[in-house]
């Protein structure tokens, strides 16, 4: 089951397109990360996803088909906007109450114990809480909805190391728990590395790499040799090329059992290397893009 | 409490029996030498009766395969270990885990029918993705270490070095001995790691390839590559 999939999905705001020509295909089970430069498009594809935009064109289905904002879907999906907002001037039991009759479905005692468990004191006004505290009420909140799916919009991103921590940690558990899927859009490339398993690269409002962490870092791999040589893989599948005056580091698509050039040393990559090399190499440049005919089994690369 | 004590055993009621006394050597109820006594005296049981003693004396021996085991020792049902992460080391996540239960395995501080935290536990102190430390379980199943059983979570079920601690401080200080040497000697670090994999290259070489055992030196390459 595809817990999200978008076909030809596009978003224009006046003459700029927010996003273009957006293929893509989430498995379920998996925390997918979004990731691109500010305006690639992320935070419009999630809005499209959880029924907050309306496509301008193509379309969006989450949880198995079910369109996106349709009611069926919404029952399903929770989604945490941007610096995770609350309502400042209400208590977190106030909020309780509030997400509580706005939903069909809202599990008070599993919430209840969340912030219990948090330490969060349920007479005290959100607009006083930490930072790390309003993120864990809001994740709490949508979490009580029970979703199949969790969207969350750069969730951690104004947060401190621990509260950062301890935010990811009461997802993953409620991954673990009761198997939510989840995408979530994220600037910090570090956390993803422990907790993304899929990887949905943005850039300029276009799908640029999509597929499942382990089969893109099997099939990419960083080669270390000679400058003067570097140019002879023009025609190889080359994603990003940095040269030294005597050394050259290509980045190529390549598996461990490919050979290696003579005097040419391959090493595995990891998933922010990966990532930092494709947003360096946004579009057309001077270098080929990874060829269209090499696709990895797990990972598709499209431009 | 067995009937038919002519009857012979299957594998399972023999395995049913072994788990049972792992669970009892861990909660300290059976020394190491009663433990292999009677883990050698269930593994060549024929027929019932071979078997029927080898609980006896030992709390709960009406239900070999009951679902709830009582565990003994620790105040929480929990593991012996606890695993940790290190980002700088550009080893992958699961792999540091696998690395973690068989340094802890190669180290005694985990036996047979010790059980390791539960993925939702796991997921929660490391804030990773509960792929990855199933990825990890289903890697150390793989190699025979470990077995799963539904609802109740994974346990050890294999052991990697049987050298017993004192020895292991033997080891350990003949080792620090001969790194003085080398050190006096003019050799680095990387030097030490150098000639010390090769020893122990020519080491396994000498004794016949079979000889090589998927331990230590495979553990470490894989955390250098």
């Amino acid at each position: 089951m595809n817990i999200v999939e978008a076909s030809g999905l596009g978003k224009r705001y006046g003459g700029t397109w927010a996003l273009r020509e957006c293929t893509l295909a989430i498995p379920a089970g998996h925390v997918a990360a979004l990731v691109g430069p500010n305006g690639a498009g992320k935070t419009t594809l999630l809005n499209l996803a959880v029924g907050l935009a309306e496509p301008t064109a193509g379309g969006v289905t989450v949880l198995g088909g079910l369109a996106a904002g349709s009611a069926a879907a919404l029952d399903g999906t929770a989604f945490v906007a941007q610096d995770t907002p609350v309502y400042r001037n209400l208590s977190a039991a106030d909020m309780l109450h509030l997400t509580r009759n706005l939903n069909r479905r809202f599990d008070q005692p599993y919430a209840q114990a969340r912030l219990g468990e948090l330490g969060i004191p349920l007479n005290r006004k959100a607009g006083r809480l930490s930072g790390g505290q309003r993120a864990q009420l809001a994740l709490t909140l949508a979490l009580a909805r029970r979703p199949r799916l969790l969207v969350l919009d750069e969730p951690v991103a104004m947060l401190d190391p621990v509260a950062r921590h301890d935010f990811m940690a009461l997802v993953m558990t409620a991954m673990a728990a009761e198997g939510v899927s989840v995408v979530l859009s994220s600037h910090v490339l570090a956390d993803l590395e422990r907790v993304a398993d899929y990887l949905v690269l943005l850039s300029r409002g276009r799908v640029q790499v999509a597929g499942e962490v382990a089969g893109l870092l099997a099939s990419h791999r960083l080669l270390t040799g000679p400058t003067a040589e570097a140019d002879r893989y023009a025609d190889r599948p080359v994603v990003h090329v940095r040269r030294g005056g005597a050394q050259a580091h290509l980045l190529v698509r390549a598996t461990a059992d490919d050979p290696v050039p003579p005097s040419w040393e391959a090493h595995p990559i990891g998933l922010e290397e990966l990532t930092l090399a494709y947003l360096r190499e946004p579009g057309a440049g001077a270098l080929p893009g990874p060829a269209r005919g090499q696709r990895a089994p797990h990972s598709e690369v499209t431009r | 409490m067995y009937s038919g004590q002519h009857l012979r055993v299957s594998d399972a009621e023999r395995e049913a029996v072994t788990d049972r006394l792992a669970e009892h050597f861990a909660a300290g109820r059976l020394g190491q030498a009663e433990f292999d006594d009677r883990v050698e005296r269930a593994i060549s049981a024929r027929t019932r009766a071979d078997l029927s003693g080898l609980l006896a004396g030992l709390p709960g021996t009406g239900t070999p395969a009951g679902p709830e085991l009582p565990r003994g020792g620790g105040s929480a049902p929990g593991s012996p270990i606890d695993f940790r992460l290190d980002a700088a080391s550009g080893v992958p996540t699961y792999l540091q885990l696998v690395h973690q239960v068989e340094h802890a395995l190669r180290l005694g501080y985990l036996k047979p029918g010790d059980q390791l935290p539960k993925v939702r536990d796991v997921v929660a102190s490391l804030a990773i993705n509960p792929n990855t430390v199933l990825k990890a379980y289903k890697e150390l199943e793989v190699k025979g270490l470990t077995a799963g059983r539904p609802g109740q979570g994974t346990f050890i079920q294999a052991t990697l070095g049987q050298v017993a601690l004192p020895e292991l401080a033997g080891l350990h200080k003949a080792l620090l001995g001969w790194l003085g040497t080398a050190d006096a000697a003019g050799l680095d670090e990387d030097g030490m790691v150098a000639l010390f994999t090769s020893a122990l290259r020519d080491f396994y070489e000498r004794r016949g390839g079979a000889g090589t055992r998927r331990g230590a030196a495979s553990g470490n390459t894989e955390g250098v590559a």
